[in-house]
Protein backbone atom coordinates (compact mmCIF):
# COMPACT_ATOMS: atom_id res chain seq x y z
CA UNK A 1 0.00 0.00 0.00
CA UNK A 2 2.79 2.33 0.97
CA UNK A 3 4.52 1.57 -2.34
CA UNK A 4 1.36 2.43 -4.25
CA UNK A 5 0.97 5.71 -2.38
CA UNK A 6 4.60 6.57 -3.07
CA UNK A 7 4.15 5.70 -6.74
CA UNK A 8 1.08 7.92 -7.02
CA UNK A 9 2.88 10.77 -5.31
CA UNK A 10 5.84 10.31 -7.63
CA UNK A 11 3.65 10.14 -10.71
CA UNK A 12 1.83 13.29 -9.63
CA UNK A 13 5.17 15.01 -9.14
CA UNK A 14 6.47 13.92 -12.53
CA UNK A 15 3.30 14.73 -14.49
CA UNK A 16 2.76 17.92 -12.53
CA UNK A 17 6.18 19.16 -13.54
CA UNK A 18 6.05 18.14 -17.19
CA UNK A 19 3.06 19.74 -18.83
CA UNK A 20 2.41 17.43 -21.76
CA UNK A 21 -1.03 18.48 -22.93
CA UNK A 22 -3.90 20.88 -22.50
CA UNK A 23 -6.89 20.49 -20.20
CA UNK A 24 -9.47 19.26 -22.70
CA UNK A 25 -9.84 15.47 -22.60
CA UNK A 26 -9.73 13.30 -25.71
CA UNK A 27 -11.00 9.70 -25.86
CA UNK A 28 -8.08 7.25 -25.59
CA UNK A 29 -9.28 5.36 -28.68
CA UNK A 30 -9.72 8.42 -30.89
CA UNK A 31 -7.65 8.42 -34.07
CA UNK A 32 -6.43 11.30 -36.21
CA UNK A 33 -4.93 10.73 -39.64
CA UNK A 34 -4.38 12.30 -43.05
CA UNK A 35 -6.82 10.58 -45.42
CA UNK A 36 -5.01 11.93 -48.47
CA UNK A 37 -2.23 12.32 -49.56
CA UNK A 38 -0.67 9.03 -48.49
CA UNK A 39 2.77 8.91 -46.95
CA UNK A 40 5.35 8.96 -49.76
CA UNK A 41 2.86 10.29 -52.32
CA UNK A 42 4.36 11.99 -55.36
CA UNK A 43 2.06 14.83 -56.38
CA UNK A 44 2.20 16.25 -59.89
CA UNK A 45 0.15 19.37 -59.18
CA UNK A 46 1.53 21.90 -56.69
CA UNK A 47 -2.03 22.76 -55.65
CA UNK A 48 -3.69 19.74 -54.06
CA UNK A 49 -6.36 18.67 -51.63
CA UNK A 50 -5.61 17.38 -48.15
CA UNK A 51 -8.30 15.35 -46.46
CA UNK A 52 -8.49 15.19 -42.65
CA UNK A 53 -9.55 11.92 -40.99
CA UNK A 54 -10.84 11.74 -37.42
CA UNK A 55 -12.40 8.77 -35.69
CA UNK A 56 -14.31 8.58 -32.41
CA UNK A 57 -14.10 12.29 -31.81
CA UNK A 58 -16.04 15.23 -33.24
CA UNK A 59 -15.34 18.56 -34.90
CA UNK A 60 -16.45 21.89 -33.48
CA UNK A 61 -15.46 25.34 -34.71
CA UNK A 62 -12.83 27.31 -32.74
CA UNK A 63 -14.35 29.08 -29.76
CA UNK A 64 -16.98 26.39 -29.18
CA UNK A 65 -16.29 24.53 -25.96
CA UNK A 66 -17.78 21.07 -26.26
CA UNK A 67 -16.43 17.89 -24.69
CA UNK A 68 -14.60 15.47 -26.98
CA UNK A 69 -14.48 17.89 -29.90
CA UNK A 70 -11.82 20.06 -31.48
CA UNK A 71 -10.69 21.47 -34.80
CA UNK A 72 -7.96 20.53 -37.21
CA UNK A 73 -4.55 22.17 -37.59
CA UNK A 74 -2.25 21.24 -40.45
CA UNK A 75 1.46 21.47 -39.72
CA UNK A 76 3.52 21.91 -42.85
CA UNK A 77 7.30 21.46 -42.87
CA UNK A 78 7.59 21.98 -39.12
CA UNK A 79 7.99 19.89 -35.96
CA UNK A 80 5.10 19.52 -33.51
CA UNK A 81 4.59 22.66 -31.40
CA UNK A 82 4.43 22.44 -27.57
CA UNK A 83 1.42 20.37 -26.48
CA UNK A 84 0.43 22.65 -23.60
CA UNK A 85 0.17 25.92 -25.52
CA UNK A 86 -1.98 27.48 -28.21
CA UNK A 87 -0.90 26.19 -31.61
CA UNK A 88 0.83 29.01 -33.53
CA UNK A 89 -0.96 30.43 -36.57
CA UNK A 90 1.42 31.00 -39.47
CA UNK A 91 2.23 29.51 -42.87
CA UNK A 92 3.57 26.36 -41.22
CA UNK A 93 0.60 25.95 -38.87
CA UNK A 94 -2.74 26.27 -40.64
CA UNK A 95 -5.87 26.53 -38.49
CA UNK A 96 -9.24 25.18 -39.60
CA UNK A 97 -11.33 26.96 -37.03
CA UNK A 98 -14.47 26.94 -39.17
CA UNK A 99 -14.76 23.19 -38.64
CA UNK A 100 -13.43 22.20 -42.07
CA UNK A 101 -12.54 18.56 -42.74
CA UNK A 102 -10.47 19.14 -45.88
CA UNK A 103 -8.48 21.88 -47.58
CA UNK A 104 -6.51 22.79 -50.67
CA UNK A 105 -2.90 23.85 -50.28
CA UNK A 106 -0.22 25.05 -52.65
CA UNK A 107 3.38 23.97 -52.05
CA UNK A 108 6.51 24.60 -54.10
CA UNK A 109 8.22 21.65 -55.80
CA UNK A 110 10.26 19.53 -53.40
CA UNK A 111 9.83 17.34 -50.37
CA UNK A 112 7.41 18.42 -47.66
CA UNK A 113 6.08 17.09 -44.39
CA UNK A 114 2.43 17.22 -43.34
CA UNK A 115 0.99 16.41 -39.94
CA UNK A 116 -2.41 17.02 -38.36
CA UNK A 117 -2.83 18.19 -34.78
CA UNK A 118 -6.24 18.61 -33.21
CA UNK A 119 -6.70 21.62 -30.95
CA UNK A 120 -9.51 22.46 -28.56
CA UNK A 121 -11.73 25.58 -28.62
CA UNK A 122 -8.69 27.61 -27.55
CA UNK A 123 -6.33 25.94 -30.08
CA UNK A 124 -4.55 23.98 -27.33
CA UNK A 125 -3.96 20.24 -27.98
CA UNK A 126 -6.05 17.74 -26.01
CA UNK A 127 -5.04 15.37 -23.24
CA UNK A 128 -3.88 12.96 -24.56
CA UNK A 129 -2.83 15.08 -27.58
CA UNK A 130 -4.40 14.01 -30.86
CA UNK A 131 -1.93 14.04 -33.70
CA UNK A 132 -1.57 12.17 -36.96
CA UNK A 133 1.46 10.41 -38.29
CA UNK A 134 3.81 12.89 -39.94
CA UNK A 135 3.87 12.11 -43.65
CA UNK A 136 6.30 13.04 -46.40
CA UNK A 137 5.09 14.08 -49.83
CA UNK A 138 7.00 15.11 -52.90
CA UNK A 139 5.66 17.84 -55.13
CA UNK A 140 6.99 17.56 -58.68
CA UNK B 1 -38.01 46.60 -68.21
CA UNK B 2 -41.70 45.85 -67.85
CA UNK B 3 -40.93 42.25 -68.67
CA UNK B 4 -38.34 42.00 -65.89
CA UNK B 5 -40.75 43.41 -63.34
CA UNK B 6 -43.37 40.91 -64.41
CA UNK B 7 -40.94 38.01 -64.07
CA UNK B 8 -39.75 39.26 -60.69
CA UNK B 9 -43.32 39.57 -59.44
CA UNK B 10 -44.14 36.10 -60.68
CA UNK B 11 -41.09 34.63 -58.97
CA UNK B 12 -41.89 36.40 -55.71
CA UNK B 13 -45.41 34.98 -55.84
CA UNK B 14 -44.13 31.49 -56.52
CA UNK B 15 -41.26 31.17 -54.07
CA UNK B 16 -43.00 31.79 -50.73
CA UNK B 17 -45.39 28.93 -51.58
CA UNK B 18 -42.54 26.65 -52.50
CA UNK B 19 -40.77 25.78 -49.25
CA UNK B 20 -37.60 24.04 -50.28
CA UNK B 21 -35.15 24.35 -47.39
CA UNK B 22 -34.50 25.55 -43.87
CA UNK B 23 -33.40 29.01 -42.78
CA UNK B 24 -29.67 28.39 -42.30
CA UNK B 25 -27.67 29.54 -45.32
CA UNK B 26 -25.11 27.37 -47.10
CA UNK B 27 -22.51 28.69 -49.56
CA UNK B 28 -23.52 27.98 -53.17
CA UNK B 29 -20.33 25.98 -53.69
CA UNK B 30 -20.79 23.77 -50.60
CA UNK B 31 -20.69 20.07 -51.31
CA UNK B 32 -21.27 16.92 -49.25
CA UNK B 33 -20.04 13.61 -50.60
CA UNK B 34 -19.11 10.13 -49.50
CA UNK B 35 -15.35 9.69 -49.63
CA UNK B 36 -15.82 6.03 -48.87
CA UNK B 37 -17.45 3.68 -49.74
CA UNK B 38 -17.54 4.33 -53.46
CA UNK B 39 -20.69 3.87 -55.51
CA UNK B 40 -21.00 0.19 -56.49
CA UNK B 41 -18.62 -1.08 -53.79
CA UNK B 42 -18.97 -4.63 -52.47
CA UNK B 43 -18.27 -4.87 -48.75
CA UNK B 44 -17.69 -8.30 -47.26
CA UNK B 45 -19.20 -8.67 -43.79
CA UNK B 46 -21.14 -5.41 -44.09
CA UNK B 47 -19.20 -3.58 -41.35
CA UNK B 48 -17.25 -0.49 -42.31
CA UNK B 49 -16.35 3.12 -41.55
CA UNK B 50 -18.16 5.49 -43.85
CA UNK B 51 -16.07 8.62 -44.45
CA UNK B 52 -17.92 11.88 -44.89
CA UNK B 53 -16.62 14.53 -47.25
CA UNK B 54 -17.54 18.19 -46.99
CA UNK B 55 -16.32 21.13 -49.07
CA UNK B 56 -16.57 24.86 -48.42
CA UNK B 57 -18.43 24.42 -45.12
CA UNK B 58 -17.57 23.34 -41.59
CA UNK B 59 -18.77 20.93 -38.94
CA UNK B 60 -20.31 21.96 -35.63
CA UNK B 61 -22.00 19.64 -33.14
CA UNK B 62 -25.83 19.62 -33.05
CA UNK B 63 -27.20 22.49 -31.01
CA UNK B 64 -24.35 24.87 -31.95
CA UNK B 65 -25.62 27.70 -34.13
CA UNK B 66 -22.80 29.00 -36.29
CA UNK B 67 -23.00 30.33 -39.85
CA UNK B 68 -21.94 27.91 -42.59
CA UNK B 69 -21.66 24.95 -40.25
CA UNK B 70 -23.78 21.90 -39.57
CA UNK B 71 -23.50 18.18 -38.93
CA UNK B 72 -23.75 15.07 -41.07
CA UNK B 73 -26.71 12.72 -41.36
CA UNK B 74 -26.58 9.46 -43.23
CA UNK B 75 -29.69 8.21 -44.97
CA UNK B 76 -29.58 4.43 -45.28
CA UNK B 77 -31.97 2.61 -47.59
CA UNK B 78 -34.39 5.54 -47.69
CA UNK B 79 -35.36 8.53 -49.81
CA UNK B 80 -34.30 12.08 -48.95
CA UNK B 81 -36.48 13.51 -46.18
CA UNK B 82 -38.27 16.90 -46.60
CA UNK B 83 -35.75 19.78 -46.67
CA UNK B 84 -37.80 22.14 -44.53
CA UNK B 85 -38.17 19.87 -41.50
CA UNK B 86 -35.97 18.28 -38.87
CA UNK B 87 -34.36 15.13 -40.29
CA UNK B 88 -35.97 12.08 -38.64
CA UNK B 89 -33.81 10.05 -36.26
CA UNK B 90 -34.23 6.31 -36.81
CA UNK B 91 -32.30 3.39 -38.23
CA UNK B 92 -32.63 4.82 -41.73
CA UNK B 93 -31.60 8.35 -40.72
CA UNK B 94 -28.48 8.32 -38.60
CA UNK B 95 -27.45 11.60 -36.94
CA UNK B 96 -23.82 12.50 -36.26
CA UNK B 97 -24.57 15.29 -33.83
CA UNK B 98 -21.25 14.98 -32.01
CA UNK B 99 -19.56 16.47 -35.04
CA UNK B 100 -18.20 13.24 -36.48
CA UNK B 101 -16.68 13.09 -39.95
CA UNK B 102 -16.83 9.27 -40.08
CA UNK B 103 -19.43 6.75 -38.98
CA UNK B 104 -19.32 3.03 -38.26
CA UNK B 105 -21.98 1.24 -40.30
CA UNK B 106 -23.22 -2.34 -40.03
CA UNK B 107 -25.44 -3.63 -42.82
CA UNK B 108 -27.13 -6.98 -43.47
CA UNK B 109 -26.35 -8.90 -46.68
CA UNK B 110 -28.02 -7.40 -49.74
CA UNK B 111 -28.16 -4.19 -51.72
CA UNK B 112 -28.16 -0.90 -49.81
CA UNK B 113 -28.22 2.81 -50.53
CA UNK B 114 -26.29 5.50 -48.63
CA UNK B 115 -26.69 9.26 -48.91
CA UNK B 116 -25.41 12.14 -46.78
CA UNK B 117 -27.51 15.15 -45.84
CA UNK B 118 -25.89 18.02 -44.00
CA UNK B 119 -28.12 19.90 -41.58
CA UNK B 120 -28.01 22.83 -39.19
CA UNK B 121 -28.04 23.07 -35.38
CA UNK B 122 -31.73 22.09 -35.39
CA UNK B 123 -31.19 19.12 -37.78
CA UNK B 124 -32.89 21.03 -40.63
CA UNK B 125 -31.13 21.05 -44.03
CA UNK B 126 -29.54 24.29 -45.17
CA UNK B 127 -30.64 26.69 -47.90
CA UNK B 128 -29.66 25.57 -50.47
CA UNK B 129 -29.72 22.01 -49.10
CA UNK B 130 -26.34 20.27 -49.03
CA UNK B 131 -26.55 16.55 -49.75
CA UNK B 132 -24.46 13.92 -51.46
CA UNK B 133 -25.18 11.72 -54.39
CA UNK B 134 -27.01 8.55 -53.35
CA UNK B 135 -24.72 5.57 -53.72
CA UNK B 136 -25.49 1.86 -53.91
CA UNK B 137 -23.35 -0.75 -52.19
CA UNK B 138 -23.54 -4.52 -51.92
CA UNK B 139 -23.00 -6.80 -48.94
CA UNK B 140 -22.52 -10.39 -50.10
CA UNK B 141 -24.23 -13.29 -48.25
CA UNK B 142 -21.79 -15.07 -45.93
Amino acid sequence: MKTITTSIALAALIFGGAAVAGDSPAPKNAYLYIGWPNNGEVIRNNNFRVWFGLRKMGIAPAGIEKRMTGHHHLIIDAPLPPMDEEIPADRNHLHFGKGQTETRITLPPGTHTLQLLLGDYEHVPHNPPMMSQKIIVTVK
Amino acid sequence: MKKYIMVATMLAALIPGLVIAGDSPAPDNAKAYLIWPKNGATIKGGKFWARFGLRNMGIAPAGIEKKFTGHHHMIIDAELPPFDEEIPADRNHVHYGKGYSEGRVKLAPGKHTLQLVFADHDHIPHNPPVFSKKITIYVPAN
